[in-house]
């Protein structure tokens, strides 16, 4: 991967231009106002349709992202959505209409031990800390909150064929146990560390002399302490059980991923073979057979990366080109990138 | 392929980088939202993308061998039974720039429960992936595996966080034992990886190094649970996290050289996993664990400098009160970290 970084130094070839595998040329400047964000618009290398967008398009993406996760973990932690006014739109914003959350079986998780709770308090917390950061690195450019519908966890778990046979206990609701949650949560956790490595070299000079890139790595770190969390729990709590059949949750994780790898369009390899940004979790049976708690390529070992098309058809639950709204956003995303374009 | 236009961009994107390094953060416009990015502690802005590379490859030999050593009782570039059954990469140290040293210290952990077993194999097959990526990368430019010390540094190191008993200490005694030790490493790489990627210039290699960031991260995430899952009340190895974490925070801010610190170098830099008071929506303090590293307003993950990656990693070798030692030698690095005449050590 890394063999010709002498060469592409020399020869220049563009970060912006070697992720976007085509020549396309800057079209004409958007015109986006943005408190802190370099306004400066650049042409793609998104997975979608759209030719320009400004740093503070990229941040929004991840807003809406953020608004999801941090509802669902705040509903699990405590039973409630974000702060109102951690959900307004900026006043420069395009959109100025506050979604609203479907909540389902949203609730706070029941049965917890304290330690399971105090875990569950953190992550909501962090996410929640991400939704203020972002709205406040794009201050008036901030989109608000989308609707969010989380009842689409049981339309998901038929998609993926989790049935009441895969967890051997009811019907597919994240908020009903910790176990169900942390198959829950897997669907988040691995996909938003691929969207922050793919936003993350899309951000502009401007951005990255503004720090952004840092704070975008950053981000992706921590949602990767997330997921190592989620997958470590899951094979820990899989090892503990002492076989697939006694711990049903670790399959069901991994039909998510099969699911994951059929919405990825453009990327649609089955997890674990190659091309696939997928990897199983396993389940160790002895103490000389290895893990598989990170998700990352098997040659390197390095982690993944999605566009933010590929995000888009995961949290729209949709394979197809042109859907600009659906699953866990009835009403699409806030963002100039809201329909999926290949 | 490149126009005139990619080369402009790419003069643009290294340009504006460099300029990070050199003036200060006092100019960035980041600085308002806390996103302002660290900057190395050199004097001249003529290193090279091989140079960070390199840095982080000394790294790597480090955490890969001591997962080697634990996992399979072996140095990453001697297979033996285990490690071929792992499926572990056998290291060829094709690496010439700099001395070469040897490894010593370390034994296979006499492993008790599945979980930390498995985890040590798949995280050292990792590191060595690491290893061997980095080594292809760099080619002829690579540094050579400079004298790594897994034995007695880390007593060394246990005993200046103060862990009880901490001059005994062997982090191949037991599977908690192991997880300390492994704890001693997995966050300084998701800072090291941090800081490094933004100064990076070529697109393939910023999008390689938040690829290994990532991984590091899942790993100290898989360290920090696992602790966490042993000892939910604190009171043994998750209390001795709290004791590295402060040193390794000390460490750091020292690295500083008496600067300013920026949002990334509050003190501390580093936290164990001594639980916290958080405010969740809706109002109220509310019991959480620590399993993220990370500041406690925006959660964005540390970053250190160069110069306190190699504080940390050498036991404050780098410093001398405000002034940088080079190179910088203890603990883990007997005789410093390998580096180009450019690089950073």
């Amino acid at each position: 991967m890394l063999d010709t970084l002498n060469e592409l130094i020399k020869t220049g070839v563009s970060r912006r231009k070697f992720l976007a595998g085509v020549g396309a040329s800057a079209g004409t400047l958007a015109a986006v106002n943005l408190a802190g964000c370099g306004g400066t618009s650049h042409a793609k290398s998104t997975g979608t349709g759209s030719t320009t967008y400004t740093d503070a398009d990229i941040l929004n993406f991840a807003l809406n992202l953020e608004y999801l996760e941090a509802t669902f973990y705040l509903y699990a932690a405590t039973g409630a959505g974000l702060d109102a006014s951690d959900t307004t739109p900026g006043s420069a914003s395009s959109y100025q209409t506050v979604g609203t959350v479907t909540p389902g079986d949203a609730a706070a998780v029941p049965g917890l031990t304290a330690a399971q709770q105090a875990i569950l308090n953190e992550i909501a917390f962090e996410e929640q800390a991400h939704v203020r950061f972002l709205r406040s690195a794009l201050g008036s450019a901030a989109v608000p909150m989308p609707d969010i519908d989380l009842s689409f966890f049981g339309p998901l778990a038929v998609a993926a064929t989790i049935t009441t046979a895969a967890t051997g206990d009811g019907s597919f609701n994240p908020f009903s146990s910790f176990d169900y949650f942390l198959v829950g949560s897997f669907i988040f956790e691995d996909v938003g560390v691929t969207a922050y490595s793919g936003a993350a070299p899309l951000i502009s000079p401007a951005g990255v002399s503004a720090g952004y890139l840092t704070a975008a790595a950053g981000i992706m770190a921590v949602e990767a302490y997330h997921a190592g969390y989620v997958r470590t729990s899951l094979t820990g709590r899989a090892i503990a059980a002492g076989s697939e059949s006694a711990y049903p949750y670790l399959a069901a994780a991994n039909l998510v991923e099969d699911l994951r790898a059929t919405l990825t369009v453009g990327d649609s390899a089955a997890p674990s073979t190659s091309g696939s940004v997928e990897t199983l979790l396993t389940l160790p049976t002895s103490l000389t057979t290895p893990s598989s708690i990170v998700a990352a390529s098997a040659s390197d070992a390095v982690g993944f990366a999605r566009t933010v098309n590929q995000v888009l058809h995961i949290v729209y639950g949709s394979p197809t080109v042109g859907v600009k709204s659906g699953g866990f956003f009835p009403s699409g995303v806030n963002s100039i990138f809201a329909t999926t374009s290949a | 392929m490149a126009t005139q236009e990619t080369q402009i961009l790419d003069d643009v994107i290294a340009t504006s980088r460099r300029r990070m390094l050199t003036l200060g953060l006092t100019s960035l416009a980041g600085v308002a939202v806390g996103a302002a990015a660290p900057f190395t502690n050199v004097a001249a802005a003529s290193y090279t993308d091989a140079d960070i590379l390199n840095f982080a490859l000394n790294l790597e030999y480090l955490e890969a061998n001591f997962y080697y050593l634990a996992a399979f009782g072996t140095t990453i570039d001697k297979a033996n039974t285990a490690s071929t059954a792992a499926g572990a990469p056998l290291i060829t140290l094709s690496g010439t720039v700099g001395t070469a040293g040897t490894v010593s210290g370390g034994s296979q952990v006499p492993f008790t429960t599945i979980q930390v077993a498995s985890y040590a194999i798949e995280t050292a097959v990792e590191e060595g992936k690491h290893v061997q990526l980095l080594l292809g990368a760099l080619g002829s430019s690579a540094v050579a595996q400079p004298a790594i010390n897994l034995g007695t540094s880390f007593p060394a190191l246990a005993a200046a966080a103060k862990i009880p008993g901490g001059s005994g200490f062997s982090p191949y005694a037991s599977d908690e034992a192991f997880l300390v030790g492994a704890y001693v490493f997995e966050d300084v790489g998701v800072t090291a990886y941090h800081g490094a990627a933004p100064l990076l210039t070529s697109s393939a290699n910023l999008t390689t190094a938040a690829g290994i960031l990532a991984v590091e991260a899942y790993h100290a995430g898989l360290i920090r649970t696992t602790i966490n899952y042993i000892d939910p009340a604190g009171t043994s190895i998750a209390s001795y996290t709290n004791l590295i974490s402060a040193l390794r925070a000390s460490l750091s801010q020292a690295g500083l050289l008496g600067a300013a610190p920026s949002a990334y170098d509050v003190n501390p830099d580093d936290f164990g996993l001594a639980n916290f008071s958080v405010e969740l929506a809706g109002g109220g303090g509310a019991n959480a664990t620590r399993l993220t590293d990370a500041d406690s307003t925006n959660v964005i993950a540390f970053a250190r400098n160069t110069t306190q990656v190699l504080n940390i990693v050498t036991g404050g070798g780098a410093v001398n009160g405000t002034t940088q030692v080079s190179p910088a030698m203890g603990v883990f690095f007997p005789a410093g970290l390998n580096a180009g005449p450019n690089g950073f050590r």
